[in-house]
């Protein structure tokens, strides 16, 4: 059982320098060669003011949270059960985008051997006038060590 | 020249997205998502790894397979803009696996001159075998004249487009949120709008589209808890 008190939990929000080369690496990697990705003319012809960030990319935003600590335990295993973007707006090559990510539940679950811990994380991107961006949330099945590490 | 955009107008709910089958799954393509996302969670990436705790191989994160149906949904919604995609991850993708990204429009609604479209989304194996499925919202502009009005800094074309999922045989039933947002008159509405009221209309909401919009005074109390009601 996962310590209830984690719910909350937050870490400080952190920068995120928005790339072109990093876009363009990132829909390589999937697969997905939309010149909006690549292409800043094209993506302008197409009603953007550049570059566009394919829908999963906060997926590479880092932040400064680390799940151990947020969770107060030693993690074995996580098994990413669940994944929701909301968008405020597309996100663009040269966003300065601060991420923070925070516990927004934790609790258990039944399955076939007994009962899962599962943890809701939470992250969300703002700009550099606090405007929101979108939010993130993980649904994670956590298998906690035995010993914290 | 960027591809033809896709309009609201258009979309019927019950509209199939064109599937995507994506190129098999290869350990390149998961060494390159692991640095392009800088996820190097070993399970992904290193075989010794992945067989020292049970897998039989290293497979994809589900973020690169959310990372494909979301290409399903840029492809689809040119010009749109995506307002939330989620998904449950269901079965592991193995090296050597074709996906295939699969959607359908679930609903479509507009309000106060904003309009949306609910798709459903999935993802199978080459065995046909469901491996991710999910949601997404769309928002799109109503038409091309409604585009050019706003990005002329116009106010945009009102039609009051209830949620399909919701019609009911009864006449009277609101929109959801119809008193929240009211929508704005358009300036001038009729002008603008000459040839396209032929039969491609969509189903519902369209024969107001030139008239000004229906105002739904008070409205907030009438179909919402009374349906919560009869669940009951």
């Amino acid at each position: 059982m996962l310590d209830k008190n984690a719910i909350g939990r937050a870490s400080p929000p952190t920068l995120n320098e928005v790339e072109k080369g990093a876009i363009r690496r990132f829909a390589e990697a999937i697969g997905d060669y939309n010149p909006i990705y690549y292409d800043e003319e094209y993506a302008r012809a197409s009603g953007y003011p550049t570059i566009v960030a394919p829908p999963t990319f906060p997926a590479s935003f880092h932040s400064a949270a680390d799940l151990r600590e947020l969770l107060g335990v030693g993690i074995k295993s996580l098994l990413h059960a669940e994944q929701g973007f909301d968008y405020e707006r597309p996100i663009f090559a040269g966003d300065r985008i601060y991420v923070s990510t925070r516990v927004s539940d934790v609790f258990e679950r039944p399955n076939m051997s007994g009962k899962m811990d599962i943890a809701v994380i939470e992250d969300e991107g703002r700009d550099e006038e606090g405007n929101l961006v979108f939010r993130a949330r993980r649904t994670l099945v956590v298998r906690a060590a035995k010993e914290n590490v | 020249m960027p591809a033809r955009k896709l309009y609201f107008e258009s979309i019927r709910v019950g509209d199939e997205l064109p599937a995507l089958a994506k190129a098999p799954v290869d350990r390149v393509q998961l060494s390159r998502y692991a640095g392009a996302s800088g996820d190097y969670n070993p399970v992904h990436v290193d075989e010794l790894y992945a067989k020292s705790v049970g897998m039989p191989s290293v497979y994809a994160p589900g973020m690169l397979v959310m990372g494909m149906l979301g290409q399903l949904i840029s492809d689809w919604a040119r010009g749109g803009q995506l307002r939330r995609y989620n998904v449950r991850f269901i079965k592991m993708v193995w090296p050597g696996d074709t996906v295939v990204c699969k959607g359908r429009v679930s609903d479509r609604h507009g309000s106060g001159g904003r309009y949306f479209v609910e798709i459903d989304l999935w993802a199978e194996n080459q065995k046909g075998e469901l491996v991710m499925k999910g949601g997404s919202q769309i928002q799109l502009f109503y038409s091309l004249e409604d585009e050019n009005r706003q990005r002329s800094g116009q106010s945009p074309i009102v039609v009051e487009v209830p949620r399909e999922s919701l019609v009911v045989p009864a006449p009277q039933t609101a929109t959801p949120e119809a008193a929240s947002s009211a929508p704005s008159v358009p300036s001038a509405p009729e002008e603008e709008d000459d040839e396209d009221e032929d039969s491609d209309e969509p189903r519902t909401g369209a024969s107001s589209k030139k008239t000004a919009p229906r105002e739904k005074p008070a409205a907030k109390t009438a179909s919402l808890p009374v349906a919560k009601k009869a669940k009951k």
